[in-house]
Parts: structure tokens; sequence; C-alpha cells
């Protein structure tokens, strides 16, 4: 079967040549399959954001390989590296990150008018993703005038609008209270099951983490261990990920 | 410990400090530039004749004392900006906040002392640049300037280290007020978005309304020169207020439109330039007003400072018809002569018995003599020319001042050849030369001339030759010039980085923006377009205004000076390549600052 993303012996050092080096990531190997909700946990400092970043090319692996949707990242230049980000791959960030001079319906349409779709093909998309997460009453508020609930909906549908293949979230429950996020996370797991998009989430928070079918532990920047959840109900799933936090831990 | 932490912030953020203390440094710079020029009263006095002279310096010190404020305003802001987050980081931490607010006020009182003294040394420097490249530039006369003015120099100090010490004590009270959370926080605060469309339609077209007005008035009373006291009162107020209601409405209104036409607004970033733009404009709606009415101001006392230099043309050429005159010239001044690139050559004889000069009619009747005929109701001269000029007084008054002072007072009688041949008396050969360009010749001239004066030393208080006639008048328009060329540069150079500080002040704010539109996949290039485009737009805005003001403005001047649109090109490139260089500067500062 196809993977959406292959992760081959990923090494990240940073600091350059010559000065004090430190190495984040050692060797990290995994994979995605297409319409997978994948976590990543560990603990602060373990790598995490710096994994996602490579992935999500913003920077680059010191040696080894990354594929995603079939085309090796690390061998991208600048501009091709950007126009990946746009086409393949949804953002949904910690702090939201939405541009409050734009209101909602502009900041989910932002992806699209990158990508130069046509206007009018930009209104039915955004309509129809912000149907999907509950935001067409909002589409012409502003972010200030939206709570932190809201505000991430609105950049989850930013990061779905465009259909990427695969979407990235760094803790993006990280700043809501726990009603809005279990709405958020009840949302992505609709969104990964009804149209098999790929979820890659990095978070510290096993709530979080029990709703992905798989978890993969990050330790002293290499992948230590791997959580599956079969056929467990997400409550079992939960107890699972905590007992091994604890082992994991130590 | 916590002013080792404070002095570390600094060290990381040099780039920002680098931006603010060359802004400081450069209104420093051109404060004192003025005041060097606008406290000397030996300058003022010896090179204007006009009483107004003081009135318009004093006025001008007044603006331009404002705009220092604004700016050192904006550059404060900009400091605050920068450094609230850190501060109230502190604070959170425990630091007391007298502590806090005592670091500040050292902080933007050593930036500001620093900034001044160096500045101020700039401004010597830059004072003593500008004014020679100008006198040379114009070929100018200018007395007693000097780049170093001492009194210049201490009331520049003075003025600067007032002001610091108002902004320093204004920061630390505001951070001892601010709550933490709001230092912290300050990046993320709503803007207010006001939406009220009719209110912006009826402000979009009163704009207009009082624009034309205020244009109307101005055309109106350069051609009634009697009504010129009211008009130009009302005409400031209506320019003044149409300019801001112009910049509010109008500038929104033609976003909004864009906003709408999705075709344009939903491609690439567009959509964003654009609500960066209106955002942008509520908030710069002053500065934006101001900049393109005191932008007009400098560019009109440019231009009209101009409008002397052509007025010293004007007159010179209207007064005589020839630009080189020779009494029986000797084999230098016949060399010299020959490289002149010469139009006309005329050249006559005539005796003297002691009484009357004797002209033969003749060589009049091969060569007719030229002369200028100036009508001083419209300062406007025709050149003409005559072969009698027994019969035309205007022609024998331009051939009276060709002769010798001794000779100008005696009649002068115009006789047949056989007459003239009986006349008993020393003969003087007159020779006069027009060439293709007074102004191109004007080195060779000068020399002729001086060479002239050395054989006749009379002549030098007597004059009556074109080049005496144009050392005059340019002594005496040279000063007007000078002082409206000076002014206009340093009020341009303060707007211009007026404008670049406001921008700056807001691009820390931007910063996550761009960071944002970069992880989800916006080509650096486009970017940077954005970036040019928006800044763009902040700068063409009161630039396109500020030029129409000064266009239409120039219509005051039609009946005072001569021909108020010549030559115009001049000071409208020396703004445009100020103001682009300024532009180009904001944009590299601001892409400096935001992006990585
Ligand atoms: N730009 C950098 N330069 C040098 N070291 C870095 C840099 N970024 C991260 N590190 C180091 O790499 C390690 C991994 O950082 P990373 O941000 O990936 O951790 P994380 O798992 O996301 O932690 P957290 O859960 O706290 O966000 C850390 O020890 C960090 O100090
Ligand atoms: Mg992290």
């Amino acid at each position: 079967m196809q993977k959406i993303v292959d992760v081959q012996n990923v090494e990240k050092i940073y600091g350059k040549a010559g000065e004090k080096q430190f190495k984040a990531l050692s060797d990290v190997n995994f994979e995605v399959k297409p319409g997978e909700f994948v976590g990543i946990m560990g603990a602060s400092g373990s790598g995490k954001t710096t994994l996602l970043n490579i992935l999500s090319t913003l920077d680059t692996p010191t040696s080894g390989q990354v594929e995603i949707a079939g085309e090796d990242i690390t061998k991208l230049n600048n501009n091709q590296m950007a126009d990946f980000r746009a086409n393949k791959i949804g953002f949904i960030f910690q702090d939201f990150n939405l541009l409050e001079n734009l209101t909602a319906y502009e900041n989910i349409a932002l992806p699209l008018a990158l990508q130069n779709t046509a206007a009018k093909k930009i209104k039915p998309a955004v309509q129809s993703i912000a149907e999907k997460l509950g935001l067409t009453d909002i589409l012409n508020h502003y972010p200030t005038e939206l709570s932190g609930g809201q505000k991430q909906r609105v950049a989850a549908a930013r990061a779905l609008v465009h259909e990427p293949s695969i979407v990235f979230g760094d803790e993006p429950t990280g700043a809501l209270d726990s009603k809005s996020a279990r709405a958020l996370l009840d949302t992505l797991t609709k969104i990964n099951r009804e149209d098999n998009v790929s979820i890659l989430l990095v978070t510290h928070d096993p709530f979080s983490a029990s709703f992905c079918d798989r978890i993969l532990f990050i330790k002293d920047g290499e992948i230590g261990q791997e959580l599956k959840k079969e056929e467990n109900s997400r409550a079992e799933f939960y107890q699972e990920i905590l007992d091994s936090l604890g082992t994991f831990a130590e | 410990m916590l002013n080792k932490l404070a002095l570390s912030g600094i060290k990381h953020r040099l780039r920002d400090y680098t931006v603010l203390f060359s802004g400081l440094m450069i209104a420093s710079a051109i404060f004192y530039m003025f005041m060097s020029l606008a406290t000397n009263q030996a300058f003022l006095s010896s090179n204007s004749p006009a009483a107004a002279t003081s009135f318009i310096f004093g006025f001008g010190i007044v603006l331009l004392a404002i705009i220092t404020i604004v700016y050192v305003n904006y550059a404060n802001t900009f400091l605050l900006s920068m450094r609230q987050k850190e501060y109230g980081m502190f604070m959170m931490l425990g630091a007391k906040s007298s502590k806090i607010s005592r670091m500040i006020f050292v902080e933007t009182f050593a930036i500001g002392a620093i900034s001044t003294l160096i500045g101020s040394a700039i401004g010597v420097l830059a004072t003593g640049f500008v004014g020679r490249w100008l006198i040379n530039l114009l070929d100018m006369k200018v007395k007693h300037f000097s780049s170093f003015y001492l009194p210049a120099l201490l009331w520049t100090l003075l003025f600067f280290i007032v002001i610091f010490m108002f902004s320093a004590i204004r920061n630390s009270v505001s951070l001892r007020r601010t709550k933490v959370l709001t230092l912290l926080n300050r990046d993320s605060q709503p803007v207010k978005i006001k939406r009220n469309g009719v209110m912006k339609a009826v402000q979009a077209l009163l704009g207009l309304i009082l624009l034309a007005v205020g244009y109307f008035t101005m055309y109106f009373s350069g051609h009634n020169p009697g009504f010129i006291y009211l008009g130009i009162p009302i005409a400031l107020v209506t320019i003044v207020a149409g300019t801001y209601f112009t910049i509010n409405a109008f500038v929104t209104a033609i976003i909004v439109m864009l906003k709408r036409n999705t075709k344009y607004s939903q491609k690439g970033l567009n959509n964003f330039t654009l609500s960066q733009l209106s955002f942008r404009i509520n908030d710069y709606t002053k500065i934006l007003s101001m900049v393109s009415i005191m932008f007009a101001l400098a560019l009109g006392a440019i231009t009209v400072g101009l409008g002397f230099n052509n007025q010293i043309d004007n007159v010179v050429n209207g007064q005589n018809y020839y630009d080189v005159q020779v009494t029986n010239p000797n084999a230098t001044q016949e060399k010299n002569i020959k490289q002149l690139s010469i139009q006309k050559k005329d050249t006559y004889n005539f005796k003297s018995d002691g009484k009357a000069v004797y002209y033969r009619n003749s060589q009049f009747k091969s060569q007719p003599i030229g002369y200028a005929n100036m009508n001083v109701d419209t300062m406007v001269f025709k050149l003409k020319k005559s072969s009698d000029p027994a019969k035309n007084s205007n022609a024998a008054y331009e051939l009276m001042n060709t002769r010798l002072p001794k000779y100008r007072t005696m009649e002068a009688k115009f006789v047949s050849d056989t007459e003239y041949a009986a006349v008993k008396g020393q003969e003087s050969t007159t020779v006069l030369i027009r060439t293709t360009s007074f102004k191109n010749n004007l080195p060779m001239i000068k020399q002729i001339s001086k060479d002239e004066i050395k054989r006749f030393p009379e002549l030098k208080n007597a004059g009556g030759d074109k080049y005496s006639a144009y050392t005059l008048v340019n002594g005496f328009f040279s000063g007007l010039e000078f002082m409206g060329f000076f002014l206009g540069i340093a009020f341009l150079a303060m707007l211009a980085s007026c404008l670049m500080f406001k921008i700056l002040s807001g691009a820390n704010g931007d910063v996550k923006r761009y960071s944002m539109l970069y992880k989800i996949g916006t080509r650096q290039k486009v970017l940077r377009s954005t970036i040019n485009k928006e800044i763009g737009v902040l700068f063409s805005v009161p630039a396109i205004l500020g030029i129409i003001h000064v266009l239409i403005g120039l219509q005051l001047f039609v009946k005072l000076l001569y021909k108020p649109y010549t030559n115009i090109e001049i000071p409208f490139a020396i703004f445009l390549v100020l103001y682009l260089g300024y532009y180009f500067l904001t944009r590299y500062l601001y892409k400096k600052i935001v992006l990585k």
C-alpha cells in the first residue's frame, strides 16, 4: 500500500560545524498510511516540533530521507518547498495564527487564493468546509470577534480547504479549554473518517492523543515505542496511553 | 542583573536599534541644517532683501518643531513596541515596576542623547555639503553662510534634550501604569475596525468637494491678486480638510471596491494586501494628510525658489539684447570671442568730438541693431531689431549702454559716410555679440567682461553689459532661492523619515503575520512583492496628492512670478529622488524586520 509519509533515518543536528552542536533527532523512522490519524508524543525537548518542522519543509534534516505523497521533500528548493506547503500540507498551530485583519471567510480562502484558484471555485469550497466545521454563521466575523475554540476551528478549516495530502497539528488543543478541545478533536476525527484525510498530531496531552489510531512515542530524538488503538474504545486507549507514559517516562 | 538582561536584549535587536538610531540621527541632522540658516541673522539679512524672510523662517521653525515632535513620538512608539514585551516579562518575573520604569527612562534618554549628538555632527557636515552643492548647482551668491554655527547647534541640542526628556518620562509612566498582561499581549490586542459605509461615503464626497473649492480658490486668487489675502487662508483650510477626508474615505472606498471585486481580491495575496492597507489607512490618515500637505509646502518652496532663478534669466535677458560688448577689443579678447557660439555679431564705429558721438547710418543699414523691449507690467520682454536707431529710443538706449561711461552722456548723432569722414576726433570700435545661449556661454562671457573691466576700470561701477546686470540680479535673488531650496529639502527629508518611522513602527506587529504566510506556503518572492506594494501605496498616496496640490498651487504665483511652471522638472526630480530613496530604504528596513 502507498504511504503518505515515509521517514527514513532522519537526523537533525542544530548548530554549525565547529560551533556547539546539539543532536535533536538521532535516527527517526516511521510511516503514515493514507487516511491514518497518527499522534506523536514525547516529553518537552524530545524533538517533536523539530520533527514536524522537517516534515512540513520549514526545516531540513541533517541527513536521512523524507517522502511525502511520493515526493522526496529534502531535495526541493525554496520555491518548490513553498509550493509544496501550499498544495500538499495543511497546518494547525497551537496559537491559531489567523490573520486578524481578514475575516474568517478570507482566512479560510487564503490557501486557495495562494494557489490562484479561480474566484468562482473559492466560494463553494469555503462554504462546504465551513459547513462541515459548523462555521457558517461566523464567516464574516474577524478573529478578534471569535472565541478560542471558534478560532481554532477556522484554523482547521483553513488547513483543510485546499484538500491537502496531510494535515499537521502542533499542539492544536494546547490553547483551548477542555470543551473546545474535545469539539475540535471530534471534528478532526470526523473529517479523518469521512473524508479520509491523513492527520499527524503532535501533543503532550494523553486525552488528545487518545483520538488517534496510532501513537508514536519519541524520546531523546528517537521513536521509542508505538501504541495502536486497534479495536479498543477511546476510553480504553486513553488508559493505555497513560500506562505507557508512566513506563516510558522512566 | 536586570540591567545586563536589558542590555543583552538590545544586542539581540541590534537591527531594530540601528533603524531607530539612524532615524533619530537624521532628524537631528535635519533640524540642525535648518536651524543653521534660520538662527543666522547675518545670513538672513544679507541675503534677502525681503523683510518677510525672518517671518517665513520663524514659521518654518514652528512647523519643523511640530514635525520633529511627531517624528520623535513615532520613533518612541517604535521603541516601546520593541521593548514592552521584554519589560513586561521582567515584571512578570517579579521586577519592581519602579525599577523597570527607571530602566526605560534611562534607555529612552540615552538613545536620544547619543543620536542627537551624532546627528548634529552629521548635520554640520551635511549643511556644508548641501550648501556647497546648491551654490555650485545654481551659480548662487550667498554671503555669511557657514555650516558650523554654534547657536544653531545649541538650539538643536536643547530642543532634542527637552523632547527626549518628555518621551522618557512618558515611556516610564506608561510602563508603570500598564498592566503586565497588557504589556505581554499588546501585539495581539484587537484593532477595532469601524464599518460605517454611509459616513465614509459622505466623507469621500466632502473631501473631493473641499479639494475642488481649495483648488479653485488658489486659481482664482492667482489671477486676481487683490483676493490673495482672503484666498490663501481659505485654500489652506479647505485643502487640509479635503486632504484628510479624501485619504480617510476616498482611499478606503477604493480599497473596499477592489475587495469586492473577487476576481482581483481572491488572487494570491491581494486580499491580504488590501486588508493590511485598509487597516493601515485608518491608522495613517493623520500622518498621510500631514505628509501630503507638508510635501506640497516643501515642494512649493523649492519650485518658487527656482521660480526666482527663472526670474533672473528673465530680468537679465530683458535688460540687454547683446551678451557681450567690447570696446576696441585686444588680441586676447578677439581670441575669447571666437570661442563663443555666436548668433549675431555686430561691429559699429563711432567718433567723438567731445560734445557728441557720431555713428555711421550705413553700418546700421547693413547690420540692424538688436534691442530688448521689456513690458514692465507683464514682465515679458520682446527682442527686436532696428536699422535706424535715430528714430527708435529703445534701440538708442541699448546703443548708449554699449559705450564707455564717458561717452554715455553725450548726444548720439547718426550721419552719412561723408559727414562721418569729416568729423575730427578719436574713433572707437564697439563689438557686440549675441550668443545662442547666455547661460551656456557664461564662463567665457564672464572672462571677457572681466578683461574689459581690467582695461576700463570705470566700467566696474557703471556696468552696462549683460554680465554685470546678471551679477547684480543674481545676488539679489540667490539668497531667496537658496533658502527656498534648503527649506524645501530639509522638510522633505524630515517628512519622508516621519512616514518611514510610522511604517516601521508597525513592522514588529507584522512579523507574525508574514511568518504565518510563509508557513502556509507563500513564496518569499510573493511576500516581498506584497510588502513592496503595501509600502508603495502608503508612499504614493501623499506624494500624488502633494504633487497635485503644488501643480495647482502654483496658480497663486502666475502674476507674481514669470512663468512659474518653467523648469518645474528640477524641483520635482529632486523631490522624486529623495522620496524614492526613502521608499526603497523603508522597504528594505521593513523586510529586514519582517522577513527571515
Ligand atoms: N533552532 C534551534 N537551535 C538549537 N537547538 C534547538 C533549536 N530548536 C530546538 N532545539 C533543541 O532541540 C531539542 C528539541 O526541540 P523541540 O522544539 O523539537 O522539542 P519539543 O519536543 O517540541 O518540545 P516541547 O514539547 O517543549 O515543544 C531541544 O532540546 C531544543 O533545545
Ligand atoms: Mg514543541
